[in-house]
């Protein structure tokens, strides 16, 4: 393979802040324009996989030198250690055993990935104080983007002094760097430079000596480079693109002009995923539900007042009582909407905990809130006359009714446009209030026939021949109705039904089978619906 | 001078019939039945307090007999504010409410809730009652207490709302707080209806022809109660 670097690069291929002047106007406009609109803070986590970890460090007897291994590879590869450990010689990727040969006392702890999410979740939280455009570069690096917020804070310097301060007395340490595109300014926190670019022109210059490992990119491209003598991003940025495009990913090639600025580059939002969470221990231990629930109300208006300074509801909460010994017990409360009112669910906890079996005395509360959900906004009428008219209180009576009787024992109704009478209607279990959605109304093929108000769920056989029986002789008044439908769903029917009555006055709607079904013969009597 | 105007001269003596009478009595829900509004003291289904209804069969137009006044609160919810108003809960249904029969009988079904409640009916009644959230509530039940029967009974008094409780003929025999007991028979002519006990009202038996679905009116429908708009010229 030739050597790429040999070549004489034509202008036209050069970056164009490398070659400003150059660059044809047009490009070193849009150039400008894409600088002096953003600015973005990158925070690199250097030591995300210790840090994760301090706790259960705190916890070792003696303070021992620590190295953090993974599972994934059987435990036995060094993936971090600590300053002690570095100090011995303790390298990451190095084998444990080859560790404590060098370090004797040296403790291996597992690597957590859960925390170590968490502690980067944390900083992402940090981030929302600062700016609303915090983006994720996982597993150890959250972007910032702080064009808009330096006026606010002071400017760049005292922006970057508040946000260390913030992560230092969370105990989690980072470098930052400020440059006027996301992948710059990432490559120099991962670098550890900590720079301050405020113009997209500077980039090139200062992004040259930074070693190709900053990018990430894969073990091969890295490799392949390393042959043809490039050693650092510099030297990546000089080569020509016709030839990188052709000899490596097209993306990396992508990922260097974002981080120039030539390309745009659109990142996705981090939002928080805020959940209320909040515990109570209860000394001394409770037994009986009643003094229980008083003690667990407190906890039901923090979440309240969470909820409120958010403007947001919860639909489903989880009370969680713990026992001394006894698996922890769970309830779990679900609303048809979104609510936000300590009355209402208290309403609600009050009817589930009247019922709940405690196994032991209860020594702790804790109350989780499912995701937080937009609270949907309803105009009041000024001159309501009556609560029944708002149609607010319908929500609440189903929630109600389904906390002690399960959620399949209420339901509403809706008509199917069908023929066959037991598919002509059907149960409706999921809420939505009919005044805000009008469900179209169906054309019912069946106007201006007689239908019962009553449907039995199955049809019942009945007895007789020619004539049904049931308690007594039955006098068919009408009929018959004609229902042969339904052969593309396999439970299709072919009936003639009757309305009879019976002798002690009932009106009966009967069918009789025209066909041989379900062990049946044909011409058996049914009775499937009553008058009422 | 009759025994009648004897009586009505003496000052400690007063009838049950007068007492709370029409005049007192707050307006019922028409029935859709002229006989038998003419029997009811407000003129039609009381609006406070429990009605039962009693009988032991199914079928005999027992829900017939109050379609007129059920659709007549769903279309009062019409012709209200937009599609607005309550709910008609049915708590304990003995089989499943058809829909469609429900529709063709003027019933808006999406406004109607099913409660199946096996062992606390009479607890689902009450809520639904309590709630402020429905125009009717139907419940079929055969509370043995008193006390359940007081509850629904103040519940029902409470609620605006009409409260039909259905209960087996047997119930008669004991005492209830209700406001209106009827007692269902079918026979030859149709559905027999005898007021059992009605507040403010009289005992008595009143002959309705047969009540198949889709009813008739034996009157064209009164005019649902409206409010006059505010500021109507």
């Amino acid at each position: 393979m030739a050597p790429l670097t040999r070549r004489r690069v034509p202008p036209e291929f050069r970056l164009p802040s490398d070659a400003d002047a150059t660059a044809p106007p047009s490009v070193r406009r849009t150039l400008a324009a894409a600088a002096s609109r953003e600015l973005w803070l990158a925070v690199h986590l250097p030591c995300v996989v210790l840090e994760s970890l301090q706790t259960a460090i705190a916890l070792l007897p003696g303070r021992p030198p620590v190295a953090v291994v993974d599972l994934e590879r059987d435990g036995k590869v060094v993936c971090a250690c600590d300053a002690v450990a570095a100090a011995a010689g303790v390298t990451p990727g190095m084998a444990l055993a080859s560790a404590r040969a060098l370090l004797p006392e040296l403790q291996g702890l597992p690597r957590d990935l859960q925390r170590e999410r968490t502690l980067f979740e944390t900083v992402a939280q940090l981030g929302i104080r600062f700016t609303p455009r915090v983006s994720l570069e996982p597993p150890d690096a959250v972007l910032l983007e702080v064009r808009g917020s330096l006026r606010l804070f002071g400017g760049a310097r005292a922006l970057c002094e508040r946000v260390r301060e913030h992560m230092q007395s969370a105990g989690i340490t980072g470098h930052l760097a400020l440059t006027p595109t996301p992948l710059a300014s990432l490559w120099f926190a991962r670098a550890g430079q900590e720079v301050a670019l405020r113009r997209a022109d500077e980039l090139v210059g200062r992004l040259a000596p930074l070693p190709l490992a900053v990018m990430r990119w894969p073990e091969r491209s890295v490799h392949t480079l390393l042959t043809m003598g490039v050693r650092n991003l510099g030297d990546c940025l000089r080569l020509p693109r016709d030839g990188f495009a052709r000899r490596f990913d097209p993306r990396l090639l992508a990922m260097l002009d974002r981080a120039t600025g030539r390309l745009p580059d659109p990142r996705a939002a981090f939002r928080a995923r805020e959940r209320f969470s909040a515990q109570r221990d209860l000394e001394p231990e409770l037994a009986d539900t009643q003094r229980l629930e008083a003690a667990s109300l407190p906890l039901l208006d923090e979440l309240c007042v969470f909820l409120r300074q958010r403007g947001r509801g919860v639909q489903s909460i989880e009370w969680r009582f713990v026992h001394r010994e006894a698996p922890v017990t769970r309830l779990r409360l679900r609303f048809v909407e979104p609510v936000g009112e300590a009355r209402r669910i208290a309403h609600l906890f009050h009817e589930r905990l009247a019922r709940l079996e405690l196994s032991e005395p209860v020594r702790a509360v804790r109350l989780a809130s499912g995701p937080l959900v937009e609270l949907p906004v309803a105009s009041t009428e000024l001159f309501i006359s009556d609560r029944r008219e708002s149609g607010a209180a319908v929500p609440q009576l189903v929630e109600r009714l389904r906390a002690r009787l399960g959620a399949e024992a209420v339901h509403g109704l809706c008509l199917v446009p069908e023929h066959r009478p037991e598919s002509a209607w059907q149960a409706r279990y999921r809420w939505s209030d009919p005044s805000v959605v009008a469900l179209p109304k169906p054309t019912d093929p069946t106007t201006g026939t007689l239908r019962p108000l009553w449907l039995l769920a199955e049809p019942q056989p009945l007895a007789g021949d020619d004539q049904p029986r049931c308690q007594g002789a039955l006098e068919l008044e009408e009929g018959p109705e004609r229902i042969e439908s339904g052969w593309w769903d396999g439970k299709d029917i072919a009936r003639d039904y009757y309305i009879a009555r019976n002798a002690s006055g009932a009106r009966l709607w009967v069918f009789r089978e025209r066909r041989r079904r379900n062990g049946h013969a044909a011409g058996g009597w049914f009775l499937h619906g009553v008058f009422g | 001078m009759s025994l009648d105007d004897l009586l009505r001269q003496h000052p400690t003596l007063w009838r049950a019939q007068e007492q709370g009478g029409p005049t007192v009595a707050p307006p019922g829900l028409p029935t859709g039945f002229a006989a038998l509004d003419r029997c009811l003291p407000g003129g039609g289904w009381p609006q406070q307090g429990l009605i039962e209804i009693l009988t032991d069969r199914h079928g005999i137009g027992e829900l017939s007999l109050l379609m007129p006044a059920l659709a007549m609160l769903c279309r009062s919810n019409e012709d209200g504010r937009g599609s607005s108003g309550g709910w008609l809960t049915w708590v304990a249904p003995p089989y499943q409410p058809y829909a469609p029969a429900l529709a063709a009988s003027g019933i808006d079904v999406q406004r109607v809730l099913v409660v199946r409640a096996a062992a606390p009916a009479e607890w689902a009644m009450e809520q639904a009652l309590r709630s402020e959230a429905c125009s009717a509530v139907l419940g079929w039940a055969n509370p043995r207490e008193m006390t359940m029967l007081r509850r629904l009974q103040l519940a029902a008094e409470q609620s605006r709302c009409l409260a039909v409780l259905f209960r087996p003929v047997q119930a008669g025999q004991q005492p209830s707080p209700a406001v209106l007991r009827i007692e269902l028979q079918a026979s030859r002519e149709g559905l027999q209806v005898r007021v059992v006990k009605s507040r403010g009202g009289r005992p008595a038996c009143v002959q309705l022809g047969h009540l198949g679905a889709p009813w008739q009116f034996q009157q064209p429908l009164p005019q649902s109660p409206r409010q006059p708009a505010p500021f109507a010229h």
